[in-house]
Formats: structure tokens, C-alpha cells, sequence
């Protein structure tokens, strides 16, 4: 296959998630028979049927967050995103994992799978509900969704993950020091990292984000660079940018901080509140990372780039932040999103700001509150739904009086994440165990809800003994 | 189990590896030799497709092994395709079946480029990334990528030190009974179809140059610079960015600092002190360094747009004269030469005696071009620097130069002129012959008239006598107008043909200087016994006629 026939293909390939997700929408306000739907369907036919003539199947999969077609992810643009969320939805309701078409389609076949589909979440057993209504359906075949569990492979890509992330850690301390002592920097390595950053975040964004929600080194502003950058990536991968763009964007966040190496130590590490003095100098950081960058770096798109980033991180999108600028400029679409990213990982951690850290939905808190002066609210508004009203480290009381700390974001059922229980019903402390709270009853209730979430640093909690 | 069919096939791919990384560097992808090698090389894997499904190799330093079988080695530190692989970090490559024609093309683009001597900006890995193969996969070892050795141990241990207290958990547990629930003050807001055409603005608005951003910034710098240092800084990433924007054709961000700096430089608030950094900077933009770089751009792509240019070019110096002297006679495009033959004849009378330099060219277009530059400039002081370029050994110049004294006028230009008269090519001669027709004064009328005075004059070919009596026909006074008559008056009895030459090239002459007096002369000769003057007499009596 040509790379433009593959091309077209995946295009293809996009627009009958697209389609079949307009489908569904259609057969949700009317009956199958209805002329909307029917057209609807019929051009979904006649997408699939042209797959088919160069496919023998076409298996469309759910898996975690994504869609694949024969084993190949879909990443979808902007204009998909909202009829990709409600299909992935509507496929985790019914417990639907595969649909596979197997023949050239009839518009009966699919109105039929239509029904099914329309029917099924009303049942108790949505999935072997929708299976027993496609019975005798020979061209379309479907699969249960498979439950996650931490088998071999996850272990493995979990233990990848963390390597990973610690060798971008290690690089940017490397880094670090050679700008302290004016070495010039070679970005190579630089990209390398990001683009293994950017895999992963396109593949296990939450296992890496997850990474970013463990505060407990000393080495917090090497940390906090990668931190920064991950949470950078993953915002903007929410947005439908490039790999090329999110691994760019990955550097210059890496490189966002890059003015604090020339503030002293004894400002940077103390222990207790700035004075007004010592914030004059933090205050500086921007302006002696714009100068480094513009020293260190050859002078090329990302260079420019990540110089805008180090010198507008701190401005905020209403211009009360710093350094003043005489004349007032739109800051750079990087340098609203890496500052979105740092203020988050500079709130939940216990550096900066107040010095004491806060937990990460308060800390959502006081951004909602910065939305739309001091940040940019469309953006914040991706932001949110990717880090989840629960984002990960928040320390949660459950229902059935356990105890236990945010592991994963649940995107489709964002008060419904993966919690590590740390304390049982019993008041015991327990090794962690992972559920899901969207797991139900035989009576379909949920099994666990949260009640209430707790501030994990008031109790001193270190979430790297449990996630790390 | 590797059958030796496999491992043959195995090591035919990488006997056809080596051979295109050799040979498609050499040849355009266009090149029947190229087209070859590529198809002869997916014809390879294809044999390999027919035992299995995916061709895994393992990379090791110096040897490639497809399962347990080695396949290639080398220890040879240059062309060991093992190492070339090995020292970026990749040790596993995956050829899987469905591998098309355009991967492995793509594929050989990465590891044909000369990773050695070029300077590239991404390593073997980075490359594939960007080419986001479907069929080929890769394993990378990223400790390569670390600084430190098991940075990854000595952190995790770190963390985990400080062991939570047992205690503290059993707190948290307690007061989760006894607080009061958190009222969660963040909540979702599901993304709306508005929200995603703003993101789409954002992407247009985003995809724009990055460049002017930055100039912005860096005179944010300059603003908030406060040392002698600051202002070198600002100076030198001014400098840098002007660079970064002729090489990539931006101009205009060049134009818009230099526009800048002038209004700070012209600022009497602002210290001398800091203006001369501010100067370093203007100067720095008619430099060698900048004009060289400027050559290349100009050279390179589409024609440049000349009033972009222009713009640019009010804002340098006389320092940019050299440079831009030195590249005239580098540049391919006609139309880049042009454009710098506009900056020239701009800066040129800031320094006339710099410009003059180029006069001295080893090259003579360079040379011809100065002139035509001093001519367009038409400032009297450039004469005398001309005058040194009269007897260029080059007709072509010589002709610019006599063209341009001519336009120009001035003392010792018609002496020059006089003597170029006689030169030994035609061209140089009528071309002096109209550079005094140009000049227009008494001097230069009398040297002509002596000229067709002159015994020798009728020896001259028709053409060039013809040319004699055009330019003398410019000042038509009163004294031509006696001249011309005598000389169609006159007759000889020897030679009398070469005399009739300049008696039809007097009749013509007195049609152009447009005196209908000559009507009484000239049409007596309108029946001349001499076809020539008959003619010439009968043409210039229709003009006079007619005007």
C-alpha cells in the first residue's frame, strides 16, 4: 500500500468512527427508519463497503481511551473530538469492546446493529443484551470490552514508563548544569526525550501523569522541568496537536524554567517564605531564562520558541503577572499552556508559592478561580477535563469507609476514576489494590463512590510509596 | 527456529541495505540508477516476507543477528552499519509485512543522510520518529538519554525514604469520619462546538512567524536592561535574530528593527552610552556577515520582493557598500542583482569614494555595474573616479563609461570623450560620439565639427559619418545650421562618392535639426546627380515637411 493509499485510508478510517457516531446520535432522536437515520446509515454503508474492498475485515476496537481499526490507532483531530468522546461513552455503557465487519454491507445489516445498539444500555447485562439482538447477523460481528488488568504487559510498560521518566529527570539535571556553567546546549537529546514522552503520552498518558503527581524528591526543580513538560504534552495532545508540535512543546516547557538556575541557592532551597527582596529575585527568573536560552541554544524555531515560553510563563494572560512588558503583547499559545502546566505542578508541590503544597483539587480550585484573568479559560476548560475533577494523587474517602489515593482519571465518568486503597473498610492499612468506580453491583449500583477527598499533605502522606 | 532459507533471505537484506546506503546518496531520486536500487532492495524484504512475517533485527555494536543467528559484522569504525545504528541508541529494527515501497524509501532518506559531516539537528532516532513508520518499529535503549547512571535507583529510594508514619495514615483515616465533606469547587464543563472553533482561531493565529514575537521581547529586554552588560546582550541577540531572518527571508523583521533602533537613536532622552550599542546594532545589519547571508537568500528561492527590500535598505549605512560591492559579483539571478544594484545606487552618495572602490574590480561586470550605479546616482563627483575607467581594457565597460560622462558632463569629460573618439572599436567610438551629444556644450559641439572637418573624415564608414551628423543635429543652432549646409553644398572632384557620403549625411542631419529654412537648400539638391543625396535630401524634405 502506497503511504497516500494508507493515508487515505486512515482518513477513512476516521471518518466512519465520525459516522458511526452520527449514527448513533440520529438513532437516538429517531427510529432507525426515519429518513435522517437512514441516511445516516447509508452513507456509513457505503464508507465501510469501501474499506472493505481493500480490507477483508474491518475491526474496529475500543481500547482504554482510543479507537483502533486492524490494529491501528486512530488519533483523531479537533474536529472529531466531541463525536470520539460520545462513541467511546456510549461503547463503555453497553460494555462494547469490538465491532467487526466482516461482508460487504446492506443497509438492513446496519439498521439492524443500530437497533441493537440503540437498546442495549437500558438492560441489566447491556453487553449480552446487545450480542443476543445481533444474533443471526452474520456480517457484523461484536466483542465484549476487555476489563484492564495489571497483567505482565502493564507491569512492563509501567516499569518502561517510570525509565523513561527518570531519564528525562536525569537529562534535565545534566542540562541544567551546563547552563549554570554557560555550556552550550545540544538539543538532540532533548528531543529524543520528548519524543518518548510524547509516545508514552500518547499511548499511557495516565501511568505518566501519574509520575507528575509524585512530589516527594529533592531534586525539585529538575522534577518539576519534566513535570511540567509531561502535563505541557498531555494538554496539548487534548488539543489535537502534532507530534511534532507536542514534542517541541515538550522541550520548551522543559526549558521554561531554565532562569531560576541563575537564582542563589539560598533563595531557591530556603525553607521558609520568600521576603519581598528574595521575590524580586525570583521575579527575575524569566528574563535570565530568556538570556540563557538566547546565549546557550543556536538560534532556530525552537530556540525562538522556547525563549517566548521562558519569558511569558509568568506574565498571565491579563498582564498582572511578570516581568512587566512596556508594551502589552497576546501571549503565545505555549506559553499559556506551560503555564497552565507549571502553576499546577508548582501548587501541588511543596516549593514554592505558600511552601506548603496543596492537594490537587484544591489546587484546581484556585486555577478555576484564575480562569479567564490570570489564565486562559479555553484552555483551563481542556485542562480540567484532562487532569479530571479527581486528579491524580488526590486522596480520597469512599463510600464503603476505604481509604485511597487517585491512580487514574476516569475521561467519560470524570468522578468515577481508578483509586489505590491504602485503608480497607475495617480501618486497616492494606496493600494497594486497585479498583475501578465504575464498577457495579449485580443490582447496578455502583460499588463505591467518593465522598470526600482529604489533603494528603496535611498528614504528611507520601504518595511515591504507593505510586512509584 | 531460523531456517537457512530465512537467514539467507535475512542477510540479503542486508547485503541491499548496505548497497543503497551506498549508492542512493549519489543519485536524485529521479535517477533510473536510484529507482533501481530502491526497488531492488524492497524486492529483498519481500523474499524475506515470503519465510515470515517481520524481519526482527538485534543490534548489537558491531554485529546485526536475526534470532540467534548472526548475520553481519564489522569492526570497522566507519561504514559498520551495526555501530551507525548501535551508538543513537537503536538496538532492535522491525520490517514487518505490510512494508511499502514509500517506507523503505523513507527509511534509506534517514540513513543515507551523512550523519558524520552534516549538521543535523536530529540523530538516526529522531528521524524515524518523524517518519512515524506503520511497518517498521524500533527499540530504543534510552539510558543513553540519562546523565547519570541508574539515575532512575538512587531517586526511588529517595522518595521512599521518608516512610509514612503509620500514624499520620491512621489520622487521615479518622478525620475523614469527623470533617466535614468537601464541597468540590471544580467541576467539568464538557467542551462545546464554539469551544473548538476558538481552539481552531488559536491554531491559525498560533501557525504565524515566531520571529517578530521574540524582536518584541528582546526590546522588552532592552527596556528592562540595566547594566552595560544588559544592553551588549540585547545588542548581540539583536544582531543574532537579524542573522536568523535573512536567512530565512524575513526581511521585514530586519526592516522593523532597524526602524526601531533609529527612533531610540534619534531619542535625545536616551544616554549616549546606550545609543552606541543601539549603533552597533544598525551597523551590524549593512555587515559582511548579514549581506553574505543575504546573497545566499537572495540567490536561493523566488525573486525577492524589491519593495520589502527597499525598505530594508533606508535603514543601512555606508558599511554595507563593500559587502554588498562583493556580492554583486557573486549573485547568479539577474533579478537578485538588480535588487542590489537598487541598494547600491541608494547608499552609494553616502560614500561616493567607497562606491568607487568597486571600480577597481578584477571583474569587469562588477566594474560595468558600478558605473551604471554611478550613472544612476548622476552626481558630477563621480566623474572624476570615472575618468581612471576610460581606458578599461573591457569594451564593455569602456562603453558604460563613456555613456555615463556623457550623462554626466563636467570638466575633463569631453577631453575623454575627444580621445575616445579615436579609439580602435567602433562601438567605443559611436558610443563617445553620443556621450558628446549628451554633453551638449560649445566644447563638445566644436570637437565634432572639427572631426567632419577633418581630411579623414570622409574615409569613415557611412555608418559611423552618419552617426556624426545625428549627434550634430542635437544643438540645432544656427552655426550647424551654416555647417550642415556648407557641407551638402560642397563638392569635390576627387573622391567625389566618399564626398557625397557626407553631403547625404549633412542632407539628413539638416532634416533633424527641424530649421524649415533648409526647405530652399535642400530642394535644390532634391534631383542631385548622386542617388545617395537625392535620397537623404528627398527624406529629409518629407520630414521638414510633415513636422
Amino acid at each position: 500500500m502506497s503511504e497516500k493509499e494508507e493515508l487515505d485510508l486512515h482518513k477513512n478510517a476516521k471518518d466512519v468512527i465520525n459516522q458511526i457516531s452520527v449514527v448513533v446520535r440520529t438513532a437516538q432522536i429517531h427510529d432507525a427508519n426515519n429518513v435522517a437515520t437512514a441516511s445516516a446509515i447509508s452513507r456509513l454503508v457505503s464508507m465501510i463497503n469501501i474499506l472493505l474492498a481493500q480490507e477483508s475485515i474491518i475491526a474496529l476496537e475500543l481500547r482504554g481511551e482510543f479507537f483502533y481499526i486492524n490494529d491501528y490507532r486512530i488519533r483523531y483531530s479537533l474536529e472529531y473530538l466531541l463525536n470520539f468522546d460520545f462513541l467511546v461513552r456510549e461503547f463503555k455503557k453497553r460494555e462494547l469492546g469490538s465491532v467487526i465487519f466482516k461482508h460487504q454491507l446492506k443497509i438492513d445489516d446496519v439498521k439492524a446493529f443500530t437497533r441493537a445498539f440503540i437498546s442495549s444500555p437500558f438492560s441489566d447485562e447491556p453487553f449480552i443484551a446487545f450480542e443476543e439482538k445481533m444474533t443471526g447477523l452474520l456480517s457484523i460481528e461484536v466483542g465484549r470490552l476487555k476489563k484492564i488488568v495489571e497483567d505482565e504487559d502493564s507491569l512492563d510498560v509501567r516499569k518502561m514508563i517510570k525509565k523513561s521518566y527518570f531519564n528525562a529527570v536525569s537529562y534535565t539535571k545534566g542540562v541544567i548544569n551546563k547552563i549554570k556553567s554557560g555550556e552550550k546546549v545540544n538539543i538532540k537529546k532533548a528531543k529524543r526525550v520528548m519524543e518518548s514522552m510524547v509516545d508514552h503520552i500518547l499511548e499511557e498518558e495516565q501511568l505518566l501523569l501519574g509520575m507528575t503527581a509524585i512530589k516527594d524528591y529533592d531534586e525539585y526543580t529538575y522534577h518539576h522541568s519534566v513535570n511540567v513538560s509531561i502535563l505541557s504534552i498531555a494538554l496539548g495532545q487534548r488539543l489535537g496537536l502534532s507530534r511534532k508540535l507536542l514534542t517541541e512543546l515538550g522541550m520548551v516547557a522543559l526549558f521554561h524554567d531554565t532562569g531560576k538556575t541563575e537564582v542563589p541557592n539560598e533563595v531557591l532551597n530556603k525553607p521558609a517564605n520568600f521576603t519581598d527582596d528574595e521575590w524580586k529575585i525570583i521575579r527575575k527568573h524569566p528574563v535570565w531564562g530568556l538570556k540563557a536560552i538566547l546565549k546557550l541554544m543556536k538560534l532556530d524555531e525552537l530556540t525562538i520558541k522556547s525563549a517566548i515560553v521562558s519569558f511569558e510563563h509568568h506574565m498571565n494572560v491579563d498582564h498582572t503577572g511578570y516581568p512587566k512588558a512596556r508594551n502589552k503583547m497576546e501571549l503565545d499559545l505555549f506559553s499559556r499552556i506551560v503555564s497552565l502546566a507549571d502553576q499546577y505542578d508548582a501548587m501541588t508541590s511543596s516549593r514554592v508559592y505558600s511552601r506548603t503544597p496543596m492537594a490537587p483539587d484544591k489546587a484546581l480550585s484556585i486555577m478555576m478561580e484564575r480562569s479567564g484573568t490570570q489564565l486562559d479559560p479555553l484552555l483551563f476548560k481542556f485542562f480540567i477535563n484532562m487532569v479530571g475533577v479527581y486528579p491524580i494523587g488526590t486522596l480520597v474517602m469512599l463510600d464503603t469507609k476505604e481509604l485511597g489515593l487517585v491512580t487514574e482519571s476516569n475521561q467519560i465518568f470524570s468522578t468515577r476514576p481508578r483509586v489505590l486503597l491504602i485503608i480497607d473498610a475495617k480501618g486497616n492499612r492494606i496493600e494497594g489494590r486497585i479498583v475501578d468506580l465504575t464498577e457495579k453491583d449485580a443490582r447496578d449500583n455502583y460499588m463505591r463512590s467518593i465522598r470526600k477527598t482529604l489533603d494528603p499533605n496535611k498528614y504528611k502522606l507520601s504518595l511515591a510509596e504507593y505510586l512509584l | 527456529m531460523e531456517t537457512s532459507e530465512e537467514i539467507k533471505a535475512t542477510k540479503d537484506v542486508i547485503q541491499a541495505i548496505l548497497k543503497s546506503k551506498k549508492i542512493l546518496r549519489m543519485y536524485p531520486s529521479n535517477n533510473p540508477i536510484y529507482i533501481k536500487t530502491l526497488e531492488d532492495a524492497h524486492g529483498k524484504f519481500k523474499e524475506f516476507f515470503y519465510y515470515n512475517d517481520e524481519l526482527q533485527l538485534k543490534i548489537k555494536q558491531n554485529e546485526i543477528f536475526y534470532g540467534a543467528e548472526q548475520v553481519y559484522s564489522s569492526s570497522e569504525k566507519e561504514d559498520n552499519l551495526a555501530l551507525f545504528f548501535f551508538k543513537d541508541g537503536l538496538r532492535e529494527i522491525t520490517f514487518k509485512k505490510g512494508l511499502t515501497n514509500e517506507e523503505v524509501e523513507s527509511f534509506f532518506k534517514v540513513i543515507t543522510l551523512d550523519f558524520d559531516t552534516e549538521v543535523l539537528d536530529d540523530d538516526i532516532v529522531t528521524l524515524f520518529w518523524e517518519k512515524d513508520f506503520q511497518n517498521i518499529q524500533y527499540v530504543v535503549d534510552e539510558a543513553v538519554l540519562a546523565d547519570e547512571e541508574d539515575y532512575e535507583s538512587s531517586a526511588v529510594v529517595e522518595a521512599k525514604e521518608e516512610a509514612n508514619e503509620p500514624d499520620n495514615l491512621m489520622k487521615a483515616y479518622e478525620d475523614a469520619f469527623k470533617e466535614s465533606e468537601i464541597e468540590k469547587e471544580a467541576s467539568i464543563v464538557p467542551l462545546s462546538d464554539r469551544d473548538l472553533q476558538a481552539l481552531l482561531k488559536e491554531f491559525e493565529k498560533d501557525s504565524e512567524g515566531k520571529t517578530g514575537k521574540l524582536v518584541n521581547i528582546i526590546f522588552e529586554l532592552m527596556y528592562l536592561s540595566e547594566t552595560r552588560q544588559d544592553f551588549d546582550d540585547v545588542s548581540v541577540f539583536l544582531m543574532n535574530v537579524m542573522q536568523y531572518s535573512v536567512i530565512h527571508g524575513e526581511i521585514h523583521i530586519l526592516t522593523d528593527i532597524l526602524s526601531r533602533l533609529k527612533v531610540l537613536n534619534e531619542n535625545k532622552n536616551i544616554a549616549e552610552e546606550i545609543k552606541k550599542y543601539l549603533r552597533k546594532v544598525m551597523v551590524y545589519a549593512g555587515s559582511e556577515a548579514v549581506i553574505n547571508q543575504l546573497s545566499e537568500f537572495l540567490d536561493s528561492g523566488p525573486d525577492a520582493d524589491e519593495k520589502t527590500f527597499d525598505e530594508f535598505v533606508k535603514f543601512l549605512d555606508k558599511n554595507a557598500i563593500p559587502p554588498f560591492m562583493k556580492i554583486l559579483g557573486e549573485l547568479k539571478s539577474i533579478h537578485a542583482r538588480k535588487i542590489v544594484i537598487d541598494a547600491l545606487t541608494y547608499l552609494g552618495p553616502k560614500d561616493l569614494t567607497l562606491l568607487s572602490s568597486g571600480l577597481n574590480d578584477s571583474r569587469w561586470y562588477v566594474v560595468r555595474n558600478i558605473i551604471y550605479i554611478m550613472r544612476k546616482i548622476a552626481d558630477k563627483r563621480a566623474v572624476d573616479f570615472l575618468l581612471k575607467t576610460v581606458k578599461h581594457g573591457d569594451i564593455r565597460v569602456k562603453k558604460e563609461v563613456i555613456r555615463a560622462l556623457g550623462e554626466l558632463g563636467g570638466t575633463g569629460v569631453v577631453v575623454a570623450l575627444r580621445d575616445a573618439l579615436d579609439d580602435a572599436d567602433d562601438q567605443v567610438r559611436v558610443a563617445a560620439l553620443k556621450a558628446l551629444g549628451n554633453v551638449g556644450s560649445e566644447a563638445a559641439k566644436r570637437i565634432i565639427m572639427e572631426r567632419i572637418r577633418d581630411k579623414s573624415f570622409k574615409e569613415k564608414e557611412f555608418g559611423e559619418k552618419k552617426d556624426y551628423f545625428e549627434v550634430i543635429a542635437k544643438w540645432k543652432d544656427k552655426e550647424i545650421f551654416e555647417f550642415l549646409s556648407g557641407v551638402l553644398k560642397k563638392k569635390t572632384f576627387f573622391r567625389s562618392a566618399k564626398n557625397d557620403e557626407n553631403r547625404a549625411c549633412a542632407a539628413y542631419s539638416l532634416g533633424l535639426v527641424g530649421n524649415k529654412d533648409a526647405l530652399q537648400i535642400l530642394n535644390k539638391y532634391k534631383n542631385a546627380s548622386s542617388k545617395q543625396v537625392r535620397e537623404f535630401t528627398f527624406s529629409a524634405i518629407r520630414r521638414l515637411e510633415h513636422e
